[in-house]
């Protein structure tokens, strides 16, 4: 329906579009992401034929748009702004009208299809109740809808929107997607949407386009092969972690805070944790940088969990079981291999002692041991683990009170 | 549905008829001999006068008068409605193209030349007004035309004219210096009757012009991007609307030098009262910008009496405290 070729737009010698190719497919939902200054908006732009391209081309139904007499592109494209102020005092009646301007002859009033088309496009946006009000005393999520409404009063089979999901409330957004993929499902209307909202972008795209800080394409596809953390960080220049929706199964994206200076370590770390110990533990070592590895952990438990959010290598048991030699031997190359080994505040018992004594091994052979707030209340093997622990404070196992405190120890271990 | 119309749509068309039915009668009224209105009107529907003066004053002095002064009043009034949806600015005024300066310094160096035909004058303030305007448009147009570029040329433009106008009144000897004052403050008392049938065509064209493109307004006032992606050709519907709104303005500056804030007060009342649509906005402002003119003058004409004050001194004494009284109802809105 809409196809791309080699399109390239500049102003001046700052170029802001570099080389995009693409096809939006008639009954498509695509979704276009990018930091600011990427060139959306002129993208969307020359998508809409108010710009005409300096290179490539942009054809709507096989013509190029900017051809198009603007009331034709107008029966084809219906383009939703970004919610402005506007300084005359139209009803939202009439300002949804306008939308009928393509449709009607000069000269000649409303007739009973524009009617009808005003009167589904505010129903659509649920604005059908703010009809005799003037469009000067709407808030910015009123008139968002209202514009909304004029584009789909337009009847165009093709709309493009400019992040407009922007100004809403959590609810009119959720209704905003709904009706997009609704008008999308049900009457095949192509939809190209500029947003910066990932989640609702991957929700109602059927596929997504990416654009680099310097305008140029860093993917295109359907959301879960966009999203992905290395692009986005190529595109953001963010860190972020995407898991699937546990409803859906789409890419969630969630962007991760740093604190104002975090310590940068480039250390393997091996952690020894369980039962939900390790969870400060493991999430300070990654925010911190360490590649970190965990283990042995049962299959299920809270820090085996975390780990496979947090993408640490993590050696597991099967569940509810005492470790065996199997992972035993799999977590010993990890254990010697680590630059650094951390042992959590465990609730010691006989099914998982045996670890202590891997880390005594480990310790023997050179790798530095680091006890988070060793105590003997946690012992529940009947006196062994203590023992264990007080050997491996006697070999020089360095004992820290928590996890910030871990992080800092850790930041004099140098990288072998 | 009902589509929801806007406030008082109702007592529009009654209210503007009557309004304008009534200053027609007192601008027919007022002057500085008294007439009682029974005779007024029975000349005017065409019985004989009870003297020949009488029906003189009534048919060849008050009425042209009265005529010119809706004439004026109308196309000020229309033109300055599209002109604050064009530009996108609900206070501006039909002369902020460079229109005044144009057309004022026309006049003026006809006058100071010692322009001796009945028709100099008003000939060379349209010429100075189209002139001015084309250029306005000429520079604008380089630059997409926007209306940022067309009001910024438009005051610079204006600005050239009226530093030379000052040069020519300095220069000029005091009788054109003083026919020029009172020509710049506005007055509706120099035009030839002979005129009217003429003018009044002219403005019936440009006006009928503007009202077809009431669409096309209502779109720009939303933006030029948007009104393109409603599917307006902007350039072309600017370019006719400047023509229109122009020829508009040029015609009355050419009758009646620049009487102001009718093309500013008179609009933006309308709107006030029966919103910004502009198939109802310009035949409502051309209506009431005729009845707020033929009161104007009326007054004009009786309170100094004999004297004549020019009538561009009363639409400015009553437009400037109402316009500020706007601008506060303005500001009481969120």
């Amino acid at each position: 329906m809409i196809r791309v070729e080699g399109l390239r737009f500049g102003f001046g010698a700052q170029e802001v579009l570099r080389g995009l190719a693409f096809e939006v497919r008639q009954g498509e939902v695509l979704g276009v992401l990018g930091p600011n200054g990427s060139g959306k908006s002129t993208l969307l732009k020359l998508l809409r034929g108010a710009l005409v391209p300096g290179s490539g081309r942009v054809l709507l139904d096989g013509r190029p748009v900017h051809r198009y007499s603007r009331r034709a592109l107008a029966r084809w494209i219906a383009v939703v702004p970004q919610a402005m102020a506007v300084p005359f005092p139209f009803t939202v009646w009439e300002t949804v009208a306008m939308g009928r301007f393509a449709h009607r002859r000069a000269l000649s009033g409303p007739t009973r299809a524009d009617r009808a088309a005003v009167e589904r496009a505010l129903a659509w946006t649920d604005a059908l109740h703010l009809a005799g009000r003037a469009v000067t005393e709407l808030s910015g999520g009123e008139l968002q809808r209202v514009f909304l409404a004029r584009a789909l009063a337009q009847e165009a089979p093709v709309l493009l929107l400019d992040e407009v999901t922007s100004h809403l409330d959590i609810r009119h957004r959720l209704q905003v997607a709904e009706l997009l993929a609704r008008l999308n499902r049900e009457e095949g209307r192509t939809v190209v949407h500029v947003t910066h909202d990932f989640d609702l972008a991957a929700e109602i795209s059927h596929r997504l386009l990416l654009l680099g800080p310097l305008g140029e394409p860093e993917a295109l596809g359907p959301p879960r092969e966009v999203l992905r953390p290395e692009r986005l960080h190529r595109a953001f220049g963010i860190s972020v972690r995407v898991e699937p929706d546990p409803l859906t199964g789409g890419p969630r994206v969630f962007p991760v805070l740093r604190g104002p200076q975090p310590l940068q370590l480039d250390l393997d770390v091996h952690v020894v944790c369980g039962g939900g110990s390790g969870g400060e533990i493991l999430r300070r070592l990654v925010l911190s940088g360490a590649r970190v590895s965990a283990g042995p952990l049962n299959r299920g438990d809270t820090d085996a969990e975390l780990c496979r959010v947090l993408g640490v290598r993590v050696v597991l048991e099967r569940p509810f079981s005492p470790v065996g030699e199997r992972a035993l031997s799999e977590a010993g190359p990890l254990m010697r291999g680590a630059d650094a080994l951390v042992v959590g505040p465990v609730p010691w018992g006989p099914g998982n002692v045996r670890i202590l004594e891997a880390v005594e091994q480990a310790l023997e052979a050179g790798r530095p041991v680091f006890l988070v707030d060793p105590r003997p209340e946690r012992d529940f093997s009947g006196h062994r683990a203590w023992e264990v622990l007080r050997r491996l404070e006697g070999l020089g196992a360095c004992r820290v009170a928590d996890a910030r405190e871990l992080v800092e120890a850790l930041s004099g271990v140098s990288a072998g | 549905m009902r589509v929801p119309g806007p406030p008082r749509a109702r007592v529009l068309w009654p209210a503007l008829v009557l309004g304008l039915g009534g200053a027609f009668a007192f601008s027919m009224w007022a002057g500085a001999l008294r007439l009682p209105w029974s005779e007024v009107l029975w000349i005017l529907a065409g019985g004989p006068a009870a003297s020949p003066t009488h029906g003189a004053i009534v048919m060849r002095v008050r009425l042209p008068r009265a005529l010119l002064a809706a004439l004026v009043g109308a196309s000020l009034g229309s033109a300055g409605g599209a002109f604050q949806a064009l530009l996108r600015n609900p206070l501006a005024d039909p002369y902020i193209l460079g229109v005044s300066g144009g057309a004022a310094l026309g006049a003026v160096a006809a006058l100071s030349l010692g322009a001796t035909s009945a028709l100099a004058v008003p000939a060379a303030a349209f010429a100075g007004a189209v002139a001015s305007m084309g250029f306005v448009y000429v520079v604008a147009r380089a630059h997409r035309g926007s209306p940022h570029t067309l009001i910024l040329a438009g005051v610079m433009v204006g600005s050239f004219c009226s530093a030379l106008l000052l040069f020519l009144l300095w220069a000029a000897p005091a009788d054109p210096a003083r026919a020029a004052v009172f020509w710049l403050a506005g007055d509706l008392s120099g035009a030839d009757p002979g005129w009217l049938p003429a003018a009044a065509a002219w403005a019936s064209v440009a006006f009928a012009g503007l009202w077809a493109q009431s669409a096309a307004l209502d779109l720009l006032t939303q933006g030029e991007d948007v009104a393109a992606d409603l599917g307006l050709d902007v350039g072309r519907a600017r370019l006719l609307l400047l023509a229109c709104g122009g020829g508009l303005v040029a015609a009355s500056v050419a009758l009646a030098g620049l009487v102001g804030f009718v093309g500013l007060v008179v609009p933006h009342a309308v709107r006030a009262l029966w919103g910004p649509a502009h198939r109802r906005l310009l035949p409502a402002s051309a209506a009431l910008g005729a009845a707020f003119l033929l009161v104007a003058d009326g007054v004009s004409r009786t309170v100094l009496a004999p004297a004549e004050v020019p009538v561009g001194v009363i639409t400015a004494l009553v437009g400037a405290p109402f316009f500020l009284y706007l601008l506060r109802q303005r500001e009481g809105r969120p």
